[in-house]
């Protein structure tokens, strides 16, 4: 219209013409229509679902909150896949942010090999699952094990300990799967993160006598705080959805279709659904009521874990 | 203490790698010969194993993994630049919106979905084929959070202004102009996604079920199950599985850990 003549300043023109107002919108538009084709839809589908009682061939049977029920009350495996996943959780979430930071922090203070280190620390991270998964039940396999080969030379043992099918150890090893992949990645985010801290906060603590510990606790750990919190929250969220690891550690491998490990201490929450929807049974709402019940779970996980670690220190 | 330091790094650097170097000499030896002692030495069964390895379709799986992934990269890569542009470059109405949207769309797990993605899959007829693990990759919400951080701290604003003035036009300037600023970002984005996607398990192990679809992970899983069990065979494929990305991750690690930082961990 007339704008186009009287101005043509580019914040003017961006006000009057319709063209450029629309770019952003135009920008932002490939992003939300694929979510909401490809993510959206099938979350709000599957609630949809898990509202129904289906095998995905027959008719559909509206049962309310039926599933979530049955799931809660009286499903005793769906119970023990959730305190699987927590103990797991438990056991390898602190141990690779503590080991992570640790790692990150003299890798950063080496004056030569850093990225050597870096390097080498990050190909677990890159190997792919399947891998982990065999090379895992090999090292610990009862009798040609390589863990029980070395701890009966060594003395420790007898004999062989049955790694993979006892209660404790089976978990244990799945966390060590995990602490072994994740920690090169963890290790990497700190040490990014400790670049971003200005130089010059470390010389002037220096010249006021700190040494390397206070360095650490006092400047390094308080800075890194985001960090710490995103790394906590990610890790929660990813670990609630574990599945990889244990699944490919029992039965990806050897194609047996034990489900679960020994006596079910490695079935995960993830491991149950997939079980309940594809591999066992077909009870497609009955095992998207598990997915919403995770998805519940980690909602509530993470602003559990952010409030704690937010509110610590008060900043 | 500088010492004990390097001596704690050392260790565990050698438990990072033990696996690895573990899957790549397991690949060397005859099948058999694993179970009977310790391989810490590679064999001499390497090109039997490449053998078994290639006559099983390998180079078909081998593809249709290349195909999701590069797939995957540039679809993720091009939503989550567009919309990073989007909500970090502009002033419109109901930016507010569009950025909490992406927050949310982060805390919502894949899986929970995953049974509804399937049967809409289905129903598009696409069910089992490639497409449900491409497609999965379209909209990547820690990819959109990655861009739009990223596009704050390091596009100025001159010089999109700039272009403006020159008569460049909106998409010119975000292809001339931003793009390759951007490029670290990319990079550190696409690496990302090429390894997630390169190594998802789950989402082909419940779509796929044709063996002319197979991926990698589900090709090798499921490699050698009817007849004799060859581990050899199969770390070998694993070996070679794992290659390109660690090709990517060397090439790139510089760009990688400078996209880091500047991206994802600011937020």
């Amino acid at each position: 219209m007339l704008a186009e003549n009287k101005l043509n300043t580019p914040t003017a023109s961006r006000k009057r013409k319709w063209g450029p107002r629309m770019w952003p919108y135009l920008f932002a538009l490939p992003f939300v229509v694929t979510y909401a084709a490809f993510q959206l839809y099938p979350v709000l589908y599957s609630f949809i679902l898990s509202l129904y009682d289906w095998n995905g061939i027959s008719d559909r049977v509206f049962v309310g909150l039926d599933n979530y029920i049955q799931l809660w009350t009286k499903d005793k495996l769906f119970i023990k896949s959730i305190t699987n996943t927590l103990i797991m959780m438990l056991m390898f979430i602190p141990i690779t942010l503590i080991l992570g930071l640790a790692l990150a922090y003299w890798t950063f203070n080496l004056v030569r090999g850093k990225q050597f280190i870096q390097t080498i620390n990050i190909l677990p991270y890159i190997t792919t699952p399947v891998a982990i998964g065999f090379i895992f039940s090999y090292l610990f396999d009862w009798q040609t094990g390589l863990v029980n080969l070395l701890l009966v030379k060594l003395d420790f043992l007898q004999e062989g300990y049955y790694w993979l099918q006892e209660e404790w150890s089976s978990r244990a090893i799945i966390a060590l799967m995990v602490i072994w992949r994740n920690l090169g990645y963890f290790m990497i985010i700190f040490m990014a993160g400790m670049t971003t801290i200005p130089q010059d906060v470390y010389e002037a603590a220096k010249v006021d006598g700190a040494t390397g510990f206070t360095l650490f606790t006092k400047i390094t750990f308080p800075l890194l705080k985001n960090i710490s919190i995103f790394l906590v929250v990610t890790a929660i969220i990813g670990g609630l959805q574990l599945f990889d690891e244990p699944k490919l550690l029992y039965g990806g491998w050897s194609g047996s279709t034990q489900v679960g490990g020994p006596n079910n201490t490695a079935l995960t929450i993830i491991w149950k659904f997939v079980d309940e929807s594809f591999i066992s049974n077909t009870r497609l709402g009955y095992s998207s009521a598990i997915a919403y019940s995770l998805f519940v779970l980690i909602v509530v996980f993470s602003l559990i874990s952010f409030r704690a670690m937010a509110g610590k220190g008060g900043g | 203490m500088k010492y004990v330091v390097w001596v704690i790094l050392a260790i565990i650097s050698l438990l990072s790698i033990f696996p690895f170097y573990m899957m790549i000499v397991m690949g060397t030896h005859y099948n058999e010969d694993l179970f009977k002692g310790i391989p810490l030495l590679p064999g001499d069964y390497f090109v039997e194993n490449l053998k078994t390895v290639l006559k099983a379709d390998f180079f078909r799986v081998y593809v249709n993994s290349l195909v999701v992934s590069i797939s995957s990269v540039i679809l993720a890569t091009i939503t989550s630049c567009t919309i990073g542009y989007s909500i970090a470059k502009f002033d419109f109405k109901g930016k507010q919106w569009l950025m909490i949207f992406v927050l949310v769309t982060m805390m919502v797990p894949t899986q929970v979905g995953l049974i509804g993605y399937i049967i809409e899959m289905r129903s598009l007829g696409i069910g089992n084929t490639l497409w449900p693990v491409i497609l999965t990759w379209a909209a990547f919400p820690f990819g959109a959070f990655f861009m739009i951080q990223f596009m704050r701290d390091s596009v100025p604003n001159e010089m999109i202004e700039s272009g403006r003035i020159d008569g460049c036009s909106e998409l010119g300037i975000f292809v001339r102009l931003v793009l390759p600023i951007i490029k670290p970002g990319l990079s550190t984005l696409a690496t990302l996604v090429f390894l997630w996607s390169w190594n998802n398990y789950l989402l082909p192990l419940v779509t796929i079920n044709k063996a002319e679809w197979y991926t990698l992970t589900i090709f090798i899983s499921n490699l050698g199950i009817v007849h004799r069990t060859d581990y050899a065979a199969r770390m070998m494929a694993l070996t070679m599985t794992t290659i390109p990305v660690l090709i990517l991750f060397l090439l790139g690690s510089k760009t990688f850990m400078k996209g880091l930082t500047a991206g994802a961990v600011k937020g």
